[in-house]
């Protein structure tokens, strides 16, 4: 059943750039889909269309069937950076993420949260104190911990080095089993889109526009040794250069005077 | 004994007590009179003459009123002031432009209105130490609201914040660091417009003290009255900082650590 729908979605800044082109996209009930392309694409600025942090400029989005006005109760996100409230100690910081959660049920849940992520005991520290890894993993707490329908990933691993991403990968993955949210993220590593996708949507730039989607048929959990998760990967990266031979102009306009390029 | 590298605060009080020593020698052996220039011992009994006769609590007393009520009225001013052109665009285009017009006149050169318009009493006092307090407070609020992290407001608004929950809850603990550097700056500023104050025509106080000093020719009651001003300045300033410290305790910076 479709969780989430991106039907038709345009977003032209007041500048006139266009940064979204009719953009369709869904993720059914508890699907990992991820938004694979390099930047200037548009997937964060599509990830902040369904956050609600901006609105599009035609087009819907829909969180269970019903259009979403601005930010939504059963929408959280967790950001490219940590994010955390420099001001508020780990554990408040996961207790953030639980506004409509009573004191007791929110407590209750950021210490259990709080041993999950494997940092029980730091509840008292400061942000500032844990490494950029630590703080990742206190922020996926923190969008979490109100159970959400529906959590966005904005590239929340590409700042960090490849052996703390592989283990935030399976984090990730061990608490999506238990919970169960659809989860819509964006990122530019092929990898880890293969990783952890059920399917991955191809954009392109100029303006961002959805190229492909494609299902990833690979069981959980996933060996990145085996033959079929390379050839997962290849096929990714094969339409991904189909997509750039298509960007390139058709036909080249003249490059100097009579049409011939300077350099022949 | 500890090196004295164990404890560097003491680098700090070679000069002042190398020079102190030498002048008061100088003066001790005959060699200067020290009448425009007292030493320390003459400077010492003069501040216990002066405390003992009650006279100098008097002036602290008065100058303490002073600077306290003024800097209580700039503070709430300019921290009012300051939210409000923050929170909202029209009051910003309303009212920035004529605070910042009325920031380009000296302060002090509204002496003679004060005195005109509030006499030359208690209230024009105030209103001078209120307005030295009233612009850094106002900057400083002001600039700490615009500059606070979108990426923070943001994570308010997906977790569900209202714009009073993220007024109160984001934006207050984001400018606290800033506020309470703007208050050190008013409260600095406080001192230097009481002196201002108090030189235009008082009966009692610190600045008054300054020029009983000058006219009966008691360089030793100016320079006690100095004193007392670095002092108070000081404690004053410390007590700010005191305040701040519980509440600014998860930044990230060298005095958080000390």
């Amino acid at each position: 059943m479709t969780k989430l729908a991106i039907n038709h979605v345009n977003k032209t800044y007041a500048d006139g750039t266009e940064a979204l082109r009719d953009i369709r996209v869904h993720a059914n009930e508890g699907e990992i889909v991820a938004i694979l392309g390099g930047s200037g694409c548009g997937k964060t600025t599509l990830l902040r269309l369904v956050a609600g942090l901006d609105r599009p400029s035609s087009g819907a989005i829909l969180v269970g069937g019903e259009p979403i006005e601005g930010t939504h109760k059963t929408i959280s996100a967790v950001f490219q950076e940590p994010r955390l409230l420099p001001w508020l100690r780990v554990a408040a910081n996961i207790e953030f993420g639980g506004q409509l959660l009573d004191t007791t049920e929110r407590q209750r849940r950021a210490a259990a949260l709080l041993e999950r992520i494997g940092l029980a005991g730091y509840g008292g520290r400061w942000p500032r104190d844990l490494s950029g890894g630590q703080q990742q993993r206190v922020a996926i707490a923190r969008a979490l911990i109100g159970h959400p329908g529906v959590l966005l990933l904005d590239e929340p691993f590409s700042a960090l080095d490849p052996f703390t991403r592989a283990s935030l990968h399976q984090l990730v993955l061990g608490l999506w089993a238990e919970l169960k949210p659809t989860i819509l993220m964006v990122t530019h590593d092929v990898d880890e889109a293969v990783t952890l996708a059920d399917r991955i949507v191809i954009m392109r730039p100029k303006p961002g526009r959805v190229h492909e989607t494609m299902a990833v048929d690979l069981p959980r959990p996933r060996d990145r040794l085996a033959s079929p998760f390379d050839l997962m990967k290849r096929r990714v990266m094969r339409s991904i250069d189909r997509s750039l031979a298509e960007d390139l102009p058709t036909s080249p306009k003249p490059l100097g005077p009579g049409g011939t390029s300077p350099w022949l | 004994m500890k090196p004295l590298a164990a404890r560097p605060w003491l680098t700090g009080l070679i000069i002042p007590v190398v020079l102190g020593v030498t002048w008061e020698l100088t003066v001790r052996t005959g060699v200067m009179t020290g009448r425009l220039m007292p030493p320390p011992s003459r400077l010492l009994d003069s501040a216990i003459t002066l405390a003992r006769s009650g006279e100098l609590g008097l002036h602290v007393a008065a100058t303490m009123t002073r600077i306290g009520l003024g800097f209580l009225f700039g503070a709430a001013a300019g921290t009012l002031m300051g939210v409000l052109t923050g929170a909202s665009g029209l009051a910003m285009r309303l009212l920035d432009p004529s605070i910042q017009a009325l920031r380009a006149i000296p302060s002090l050169a509204w002496v003679p209105l004060f005195i005109l318009w509030l006499g030359i009493f208690e209230t024009s006092k105030l209103a001078l130490i209120a307005m030295g307090v009233f612009f850094p407070v106002y900057l400083g609020v002001l600039s700490a609201i615009q500059n606070v992290d979108r990426k923070l407001i943001e994570v308010g608004r997906v977790f569900g914040l209202s714009t009073t929950g993220i007024a109160i809850r984001i934006t207050g603990p984001a400018v606290m660091p800033a506020w309470f550097a703007a208050l050190r700056t008013g409260l600095g500023l406080g001192f230097m417009f009481v002196v201002a104050a108090e030189l235009m025509g008082a009966s009692e106080g610190l600045g008054y003290m300054l020029l009983d000093g000058q006219q009966m020719g008691r360089a030793d009651t100016i320079l006690v009255a100095m004193i007392v001003f670095a002092l108070l300045g000081k404690a004053c300033d410390s007590i700010l900082v005191a305040i701040s410290v519980p509440l600014l305790r998860w930044q990230d910076t060298v005095r958080a650590r000390l």
